[in-house]
Parts: C-alpha cells; sequence; structure tokens
C-alpha cells in the first residue's frame, strides 16, 4: 500500500464520515423526539440530492443555492410525510412496528417516484455540476475544493444543530419531548408544533446532507436507500439516542468503509465489493456485544449522558 | 373553582370513574383518599385531560375544561404535578425549570425562576445537576416548582409524598401549606391518610371509583370509625421509623 492511498483513504473517511454524522444526527433526532426509525430517511437525502442537481443542472452551477434550496425542499417533503401519513398513525394509536413499516412504504413510494420523473427527464447518474478545484496539495495530502464544502458544511450543521438543542427554548422543548411526552404536555409544550418543527429540521438537513453527497458523488433515485446502512451503523454505534456517539460512530463506520477496506484488500486481498457489508458487521457485533452504543460514554445531547 | 359533576372516565375502553362528583372550594387544601385502584389518579388525569371521557363535565374557574388537550391546560392557572416521571430526568434543574417559564420573555423568567428559589432554596444548589441525579425528596420539590412555575390557581398533585421518607414526608406538606396560604387551591391524591389528614382542610374518600365519603379533615381525623371502615386503616398509630429511612435534604445520593 502507498502513502498516497492511505493518505487518500483517510481524506475519504473524514469526508464521508462528516456527511454520515450529518444523516445520522437527523436519524437519531426522529428516533429521539418523534420515537420513529425513519426508514424513509433516505429518500429525505436522495430528494435534497435531486433538488441539488437539477437547480445545478438548469438553474445555476452555485453550490450555495443548489445545498441551499435542498433544505427546504427535503423540509418540506418530511413535513408533508409527517402530516398526511405518520401523524394520522400515531393519532389512531398505532404500534411503532406499524409505523416502522408505514416508513418502508413511504421510502418506497418516494424513491420509485424519483424512478419515473429521473427515467422521464434522464436524470441518472449525473453529477452536481461544479468546477473542481485542488485547494491543497502537500506531498501525498491532496484536498478539494469539494472535500471543504462537503466536510465543513457537515460540521457546521452538526455544531448548529447541536447548539439548538442545548441552548435555545426550542431545543429544550425538542429535548422535554424525547426525554417524556406526556410531561412535556403537562408543562405546556405545544408538542404539535415542536414536532413539526422537527421533521423540518430533520428533512432539511438530509436534504442539504444528499445535496454534499451529491458534491462527492453521483445521484441517484438508489443514493439514500444505500447510504441508510452505514448511517443506521452510526446511529446504532451511538446507541440510538445520544449525539456524540453517533458522531462518533459516523467516523467509525467511514473509517471501516475506506480505511480499514483498503488495509483488509491491501493485506488480505479482499475484494472491494464487500465494502457494503462492513455496516452490517459493525451493527451485529455492537448489537451482540454493546447494545447501548456508545450511550453510555461521554454526554450526549439528547440523552444528558445516562446509560 | 374546581366542580366535577357525574364523570365517567378512564382509559380507552375501561372505565375507571364511575359517576363521579365533586366541588373543590377556592383556597382549599383538598385531599383525595382512597384504597389502590380506587381511581384517585385517574381522577386527576382526567382533569389534566390525558383520559378518556366518556360523559360528564369539569368545570374550572367558570370554564369547561372536559376533554380539552393536556397543553392548553395549564395556561388557564391549572398545573398538574405526576406522580412518577414527573420532571425530565435528562435535563439539568435549571433546564427543568426554564421549560417551565417558557414564553415569559427574559426578564420575568429570570425574576420568576429567583422567586422559585426562594420557595424551593434546595434547588439553586441543585441547578446545574441532571434532575435524573435528584434524591426522591429533592425531585419531588423540582416537580412541584415546575407546577408552582405555572402561576397556577389550582394545583392538583398525584401522591407527592409517595416514595419518600418520614421527614420529606413532612418537608413536601409543609410546602404545600405555604402554597396554600399564598392562596393557591390545592388537590392531592394521597395514599398515606394519617399524614395528610393533618395538613389539608378537606377530605374525600373514593372507594370503586366513587366519592364514597367526604368531610373536613378535622372531622375525619376525629371519626376514627367510619374512615376506617371506608379506608381500611387506622389514622392514628404512633409512627415508628427506621433510622436509615431519614434521608436529608444536605445529603446528595450517591452518584451512581
Amino acid at each position: 500500500m502507498t502513502l498516497t492511498q492511505l493518505v487518500d483513504s483517510l481524506v475519504t473517511t473524514a469526508q464521508v464520515g462528516s456527511l454520515y454524522a450529518l444523516m445520522a444526527v437527523g436519524l437519531t433526532l426522529t428516533m429521539a423526539v418523534v420515537k420513529l426509525p425513519n426508514f424513509a430517511h433516505a429518500e429525505l437525502i436522495t430528494f435534497g440530492a435531486y433538488t441539488a442537481l437539477v437547480v445545478s443542472l438548469f438553474v445555476t452551477t452555485n453550490p450555495l443555492f443548489a445545498i441551499g434550496l435542498a433544505f427546504p425542499a427535503s423540509a418540506l417533503l418530511a413535513w408533508a410525510i409527517h402530516r398526511l401519513v405518520y401523524r394520522p398513525l400515531v393519532r389512531q394509536k398505532s404500534t411503532t412496528y406499524v409505523l416502522i413499516l408505514s416508513s418502508f412504504a413511504v421510502g418506497l413510494i418516494v424513491r420509485y417516484t424519483l424512478f419515473l420523473l429521473a427515467d422521464r427527464y434522464d436524470l441518472f447518474d449525473k453529477r452536481i455540476q461544479i468546477p473542481l478545484q485542488v485547494l491543497v496539495a502537500i506531498g501525498p495530502l491532496r484536498l478539494t475544493n469539494i472535500f471543504v464544502w462537503v466536510t465543513l458544511s457537515s460540521i457546521i450543521l452538526v455544531i448548529l444543530l447541536t447548539l439548538l438543542l442545548n441552548f435555545t427554548s426550542l431545543g429544550r422543548q425538542m429535548r422535554a419531548l424525547a426525554d417524556n411526552d406526556t410531561l412535556a404536555r403537562v408543562l405546556g409544550v405545544p408538542v404539535d408544533r415542536v414536532t413539526d418543527l422537527t421533521w423540518v429540521l430533520v428533512g432539511g438537513m438530509a436534504g442539504v446532507a444528499g445535496a454534499l453527497w451529491g458534491l462527492y458523488t453521483f445521484v441517484d433515485p438508489l443514493v439514500g436507500w444505500l447510504i441508510l446502512l452505514p448511517v443506521f451503523a452510526a446511529a446504532v454505534l451511538g446507541g440510538m439516542r445520544s449525539f456524540a456517539g453517533t458522531i462518533l460512530g459516523a467516523y467509525i463506520v467511514a473509517f471501516g468503509e475506506n480505511t480499514v477496506m483498503l488495509l483488509l484488500n491491501q493485506t488480505f486481498g479482499l475484494d472491494f465489493s464487500f465494502k457494503p457489508a462492513i455496516p452490517f458487521v459493525i451493527i451485529i457485533l455492537v448489537l451482540l456485544i454493546r447494545p447501548q452504543g456508545f450511550g453510555g460514554i461521554g454526554r450526549s445531547a439528547t440523552e444528558g449522558g445516562n446509560a | 373553582m374546581l366542580s366535577i359533576t357525574s364523570l365517567t372516565a378512564g382509559y380507552g375502553k375501561l372505565m375507571i370513574l364511575h359517576d363521579v362528583a365533586l366541588t373543590v372550594a377556592a383556597g382549599q387544601f383538598a385531599a383525595i383518599l382512597g384504597p389502590n385502584g380506587s381511581g384517585k389518579s385517574t381522577l386527576l388525569k382526567s382533569i389534566a385531560g390525558l383520559t378518556t371521557i366518556e360523559r360528564g363535565a369539569i368545570e374550572f374557574a367558570g370554564q369547561a375544561i372536559a376533554g380539552r388537550r393536556t397543553e392548553t391546560i395549564r395556561g388557564l392557572g391549572l398545573s398538574y404535578v405526576p406522580q412518577r416521571e414527573n420532571v425530565f430526568k435528562t435535563m439539568s434543574v435549571r433546564e427543568n425549570l426554564r421549560l417551565a417559564v417558557r414564553g415569559l420573555g427574559r426578564p420575568a423568567a429570570l425574576l420568576a425562576l429567583g422567586e422559585c428559589y426562594e420557595l424551593f432554596p434546595i434547588l439553586r444548589d441543585r441547578q446545574g445537576q441532571r434532575a435524573g441525579s435528584l434524591s426522591g425528596g429533592e425531585r419531588q420539590m423540582l416537580a412541584i416548582a415546575l407546577g408552582w412555575l405555572a402561576r397556577p390557581t389550582l394545583m392538583l398533585l398525584d401522591e407527592p409524598s409517595a416514595g419518600l421518607s418520614p421527614l420529606f414526608v413532612t418537608e413536601v406538606f409543609r410546602t404545600l401549606r405555604t402554597l396554600r396560604d399564598a392562596g393557591i387551591t390545592l388537590v392531592v391524591v394521597e395514599q398515606n391518610a394519617r399524614s395528610v389528614l393533618r395538613w389539608c382542610d378537606y377530605a374525600y374518600l373514593l372507594r370503586d371509583g366513587q366519592v364514597a365519603f367526604q368531610g373536613e379533615a378535622a372531622e375525619l381525623l376525629a371519626d376514627e370509625e367510619s374512615v376506617k371502615s371506608y379506608l381500611g386503616v387506622k389514622l392514628v398509630r404512633k409512627a415508628t421509623l427506621p433510622a436509615s429511612s431519614i434521608e436529608s435534604f444536605s445529603n446528595p445520593p450517591p452518584p451512581n
């Protein structure tokens, strides 16, 4: 293995890990506040990626616009799904199983609608158009403007979300809902409004994550679905409720998929097609050995650091 | 202040309360007593909008509130303090309190918190601590403070003394009396008839989802026999408490 390969894999780990973190904190927030492992989170990501792609192909190549518009687009989709599907089901006192199944169904509907549209307008395997520039080239280290866009945007959004949760009234209300929704109602927290806003935030962040993913690689109607597994692996590593744990989990999964995969390939000749299996292995190992993930280590935003 | 007429309520299809009627006068410290499963907690939950109401009316300060959404009730000046799970365990004491003064605006909120710390001094010392790590008595004080911060005219409390050592029970009831003296009407559900009757003004005995007996606290304390027949307990008995059960406000629980 050359040094360049190793450094490249670490750069990819940083970039993909940041994206996974951005996607996984949204998923964690949904699980904590709305108590739903939302499998349609994948399609919120895909929808954001397609919004950014369409903007970049037909409107402007300024990445700020492409990324910026992905937020409201996916936010609106998330909110609509909540109002049309999840909220009516919750009001009927449906079980979590029903909700999970419905999230699969919603995901499929959105995914194959996107397939139809992508087919109609020839939008398969397109890349979000922004001119590539190499910003840093020191020895084997090579950083592009795309790396900076993707990594910085993800990290900034995750930090903003953490600040919002910890230091604003809305954040406290969301955490109150995550902690004990009956008590939140009793204390007059407008639960419906806070839930709406949670979906808007979660959807918007997934949309931006999708747009950033589209900067990094190709866009097709399956992107979100294919990323969802590593993202779930990150959330499981974080114990499903801890923010800090989820972020750490995201980088560990990315490291496994890139650097560890490279080492396995170089040392044991393991084929790169094994890469998608790595998140599976991580999920199963974590659930077997430490089901609470990193939940008990380090303080977390939603759980306050208890195991 | 609070008047309930022919209330039948429960959970889903299962009705716990049957045709309950009671009236609480303004400024009173009223206790609701009764054996396990008599519907005491369900009565409070019904007022707080947490049950299915099949029939009947609940009137608070001249407004019909039966069936209102839980989150809108606090704004009317009626606060409910649940028995268990009555604080946000993963949040700090201060964050819990700030949630309770949400929407007041910063100056008013800080003022309210200041008054709250006067009334519940222990909470000032525990501000930064996670509510889940408070002792039972401290947690109960926080729960009562969360209710009090609504500036209610009526407070409903579900077994505020449950699980507390006798020393804390006295502390809790003394705090409730202070609130009553400040003009807040109180409705307190209690398992422990003996201790609450020494502090409250009036009591209702609930049995099988109905009000079976009611009267002034002093009369009930005097009328040992009828209370015993309703509750199956003697009211006056010398309390013997093991030394180990005495906790103190100044001793935090061991870290977990």
